[in-house]
């Protein structure tokens, strides 16, 4: 019973919070993929991107969403971005074209016709980025779904991800 | 030079072992017989020492001169009082000695064989030590408290709990001698085994049995390696068996002064391994038996204490748990993790095997697994059944019997050495006066247990030769050490890293050889926590995978609490939170310094969910089960909406809910939603870990080729943070740049 005593009375009394750790930068990556549900992607959201995440993947976009990322390369990237035309906003604006961008170097211009999932990739010349540089991707829409009562905030596409992928890249 | 110092040293031990033990046994009124002496009194005179030497280590005055005036004196009072003499050889009674050809021939070839193993048991233990624990923690123990010149609180091995009882007899042998020294005065306690054994058989009128029983002892390749090696295994069994062999003196005469002895002995079993402690249970019962009265029992348990106490003590002051490395669940305290114990001693009650049926052949022919051969002879072990037919046999039978018992606690070959002095009597009486097959069975046991021959059939840990070279330092002692990685590795550490600095590994190095502190990644809470925040910064699955939100609706709470509800699937799984964060409005609470943070288990692990880290978690380091807790007071009334867990991956079956208080101060669940997202942590996790182990004085690491993420360690160690000092004999010192660790890097 002593013993046992003994061994309760070892339990501490509450801690109060310890101090703060600071952020480590992770090495320069070759690519990354963005997706809208990293617990990171925030920080690297430039413009009219969504703070609000919905069904744990997505985001609204505004006309321009825009990113900025780290690449260590600028060998053998993509331009890849996974998003959705949203049949709710196709009624309203109609078909759309997406201008695709790097460093606002127009990658490529696409039109759709039809409300649905959606993936583009395209390879992004070398000489639009420096490596161990931040670049910025963007993807822009020429027509964006407006909201009838006045002051809402006008909705551009759906976005899931967006980023840079080596090709050719080992699988670790 | 260095080979006389060690031979002097453990001499010098030995003797003063033997004029304590003499001395006192004269004054408990023993009447020991010639051949009985020396065995019997060595190991009471070692019990008695280990306590003085105990004494010295805790008053901090464990210097060389302290430690020869101390042999000194036990050497001369048995001198000075004439206790050190052997008494005259009497015929025993109930000796029965074989006709004159055939005893000449039992003696030529018992003495053949004895000698034979005499010779490589010697050179071995004389030779440079370098065995696994013997170089690692039983004289790493001794070093480091002999560089203190007494105990250290260590609270990062948790092997140094242990209780120490027959390494204490090799501070002294170490201080003078050095490393051998210590193997030595364990031989020493390997031929006092095999000199009780073969008393005792002459005591009982089974002089043969006695005499072949002895050698199937002494022959066992594992007590052949373990005696010879700075262990203790076989100073526990000679213990061990001196316990019962006292209470057989006491049970001849009924003379309660041996009492004294059997229960101090009993006592030293503690000292020496805590379940030899099942000898004071033996004991007890059967003076409990024989008198129908409980006084001679409490003299037996109250002179026990006085050697077990101390070491009781010990681990109470040091690490608050008095039966550590065991009972962590009853004793919880920061240093020893229930899951750690739990996981090691399930461990050893198996070594992988997955069949204990198995156990005999393993145990006597195989021995890989178990670490270990008993020899093939003890597959007759059965032949002991034989001894239930006669009372001296059953008197053996019930201590093997309590002893085996304890085995099964950890199945490791040289956990049955304690046994073999009972079960090799057990076996044999019956054969007595069958003298051709006793000389059979012991050539038999012989052949197959030395060396040359061992390694036709097995590859288990034995001696493998003579190595008089390497004992007599023909060969010099840093060119045969040199031969073995696990020094060079000592001596990489001992090169590169300053005093006072701590090193860690993640399996382990020869501490004995270095004096910097090695924290091994299993053996402590510090260990488990800086190898836990390594392990987060390479594996992906052990990384943050997982937010789990509650939803709350906007009010204002003062404690909230997150109760554990689901069940671990399989036992290593904990329940771990990277960080807990709690938000109102889209904003994260700020952690204010009034905040009250709470636990359990493991309540000094929980700022780790309170540190903005995600290369530290608090963790359960239980199984994960219901009932488990973690709680924030935050010292008035907030308004929070979300209450965010940071989970790992691998955690499948942790399940929550949210409590807070009433206005009685109450715990009561909240009903409310939950939110689930996979998380990825855009950090460098490797930096983060590394960033942890420094705060927690961990600059240098010590890591081999072959263990676990020593490639990503190699590949990545600029990431982490660390520089390759030096990369030798299959392993690499790592060192920290405290420059990459400040200023850190931008928060986002």
């Amino acid at each position: 019973m002593c013993g046992l005593l003994c061994g309760c009375g070892n339990l501490p009394e509450p801690y109060p919070p310890p101090a703060q750790r600071p952020f480590f930068e992770a090495p320069a990556e070759a690519g990354r993929i963005l997706n809208m549900s990293d617990a990171d992607a925030e920080p690297h959201f430039v413009q009219d991107i969504d703070t609000a995440l919905q069904g744990n993947t997505w985001r609204w976009t505004g006309k321009r969403p825009t990113i900025h990322l780290h690449p260590n390369t600028n060998q053998k990237l993509l331009y890849s971005i996974d998003f959705a035309i949203a049949g709710s906003t196709f009624q309203q604006t109609g078909p759309v074209t997406l201008s695709f961008f790097v460093n606002d170097h127009l990658l490529d211009r696409v039109r759709y016709a039809a409300p649905d999932r959606r993936r583009f990739q395209k390879p992004v010349p070398a000489e639009w980025l420096e490596p161990g540089e931040n670049v910025t991707l963007a993807a822009e829409i020429d027509k964006v779904w407006t909201p009838p009562q006045p002051g809402g905030k006008p909705l551009g596409f759906i976005l899931v991800a967006l980023g840079l992928e080596q090709q050719d890249a080992e699988q670790k | 030079m260095k080979a006389l110092a060690a031979l002097a040293a453990a001499a010098f031990t030995v003797m003063a072992c033997y004029g304590l033990g003499a001395l006192l046994a004269a004054r408990l009124g023993a009447r020991l017989r010639r051949d009985e002496k020396f065995p019997l009194a060595f190991v009471l005179g070692a019990a008695v020492l280990h306590l003085a030497i105990f004494a010295v280590m805790a008053l901090q005055i464990a210097y060389k001169p302290v430690l020869i005036a101390m042999l000194s004196g036990c050497v001369a009072a048995a001198l000075a009082t004439g206790d050190w003499r052997l008494p005259v050889a009497e015929d025993a009674e109930r000796d029965r000695p074989l006709p004159g050809a055939i005893r000449y021939l039992f003696g030529i070839i018992f003495g053949i064989v004895a000698a034979a193993f005499t010779v490589l048991y010697l050179f071995n233990a004389w030779a440079p030590e370098i065995s696994p624990d013997g170089s690692s923690y039983h004289l790493g123990l001794v070093s480091r408290y002999l560089r203190a010149h007494g105990f250290e609180r260590v609270t990062t091995n948790m092997l140094l709990t242990f209780s120490e009882g027959v390494e204490m007899l090799y501070v002294p042998a170490f201080a003078i001698g050095r490393h051998s020294a210590a193997a030595l005065v364990h031989f020493a306690f390997l031929i006092a085994l095999a000199l009780a054994v073969l008393a005792y058989g002459k005591r009982i009128g089974k002089p043969q049995a006695g005499a072949a029983a002895a050698l199937l002892v002494y022959l066992s390749p594992i007590v052949g390696i373990d005696g010879t090696a700075a262990y203790t295994d076989v100073a526990t069994a000679a213990i061990m068996f001196s316990v019962f062999y006292w209470i057989q003196l006491w049970d001849e005469n009924r003379d309660s002064r041996l009492l004294i002895a059997a229960g101090l002995l009993a006592g030293y079993c503690y000292a020496a391994k805590y379940t030899a402690f099942v000898m004071l249970v033996y004991a007890v019962g059967f003076v409990a038996w024989r008198t129908r009265k409980w006084r001679p029992a409490v003299l037996l348990v109250g002179w026990s204490l006085t050697m077990a106490v101390p070491w009781i003590a010990k681990d109470w002051i040091y690490v608050r748990n008095p039966v550590a490395p065991f009972a962590n669940q009853w004793f919880p305290n920061p240093y020893l993790y229930v899951l750690i114990e739990k996981l090691w001693t399930a461990r050893m009650r198996t070594y992988g095997l997955t069949n204990l049926w198995t156990l005999p052949l393993e145990v006597t022919i195989r021995g890989e697994a178990t670490q270990g051969l008993l020899g093939p002879v003890f597959l007759a072990a059965p032949l002991a059944l034989l001894a239930l037919w006669s009372r001296e046999g059953r008197k053996l039978l019930i201590p093997c019997a309590l002893v085996l018992i304890t085995y099964f606690g950890n199945v490791g070959t040289r956990f049955l050495i304690p046994c073999l002095p009972f079960l090799s009597l057990a076996m044999l009486i019956a054969l007595e006066g069958i003298a051709p097959a006793l000389a059979l069975l012991i050539v038999f046991h012989a052949v197959t247990s030395w060396p040359t021959v061992l390694m036709r059939y097995t590859h288990a840990w034995s001696l493998s030769g003579i190595p008089y070279k390497a004992a007599l330092r023909i060969i010099p002692e840093e060119e045969y050490l040199g031969a073995h990685p696990e020094y060079q590795w000592a001596r990489m550490v001992e090169r590169n890293v300053p005093p006072g600095k701590l090193v860690f590994t993640l399996s382990g190095l020869p501490d004995a050889y270095t004096t910097r502190e090695v924290l091994i990644s299993y053996w402590g809470g510090l260990n488990n926590d800086v190898g836990d925040a390594l392990n987060m910064g390479w594996i992906k699955a052990w990384q943050p995978a997982r937010l789990s939100s509650f939803i709350l609706p906007d009010s204002k709470y003062r404690r909230l609490r997150v109760v554990q509800t689901g069940t671990a699937t399989i036992p290593d799984e904990q329940w771990n939170i990277h960080e807990m964060r709690l938000y109102h409005g889209g904003s994260e609470l700020p952690r204010r310094p009034e905040w009250r943070l709470q636990a359990s288990p493991n309540p000094w692990g929980v700022q780790r969910a309170f540190d903005n880290s995600e290369a530290t978690r608090w963790r359960s380091w239980e199984t994960l089960r219901p009932g488990m807790w973690i709680a924030i007071d935050l010292g008035r009334d907030e308004a929070v909406d979300r209450v965010q867990l940071e989970l790992s991956g691998d955690e499948w079956d942790a399940k929550m809910r949210l409590e807070t208080t009433d206005a009685q101060g109450r715990w009561v669940a909240l009903d409310v939603p939950t939110e689930e997202r996979t998380v990825r942590y855009s950090g460098s996790l490797r930096r983060a870990a590394t960033y942890e182990a420094h705060l927690r004085g961990v600059d240098y690491f010590l890591i081999k080729d072959d263990d676990f993420g020593a490639s990503d360690y190699a590949e990545w160690s600029g990431d982490w943070g660390w520089t390759r000092l030096e990369h030798a004999h299959g392993a690499s010192l790592y060192k920290v740049n405290p420059q990459q660790l400040s200023p850190p890097g931008v928060n986002p």
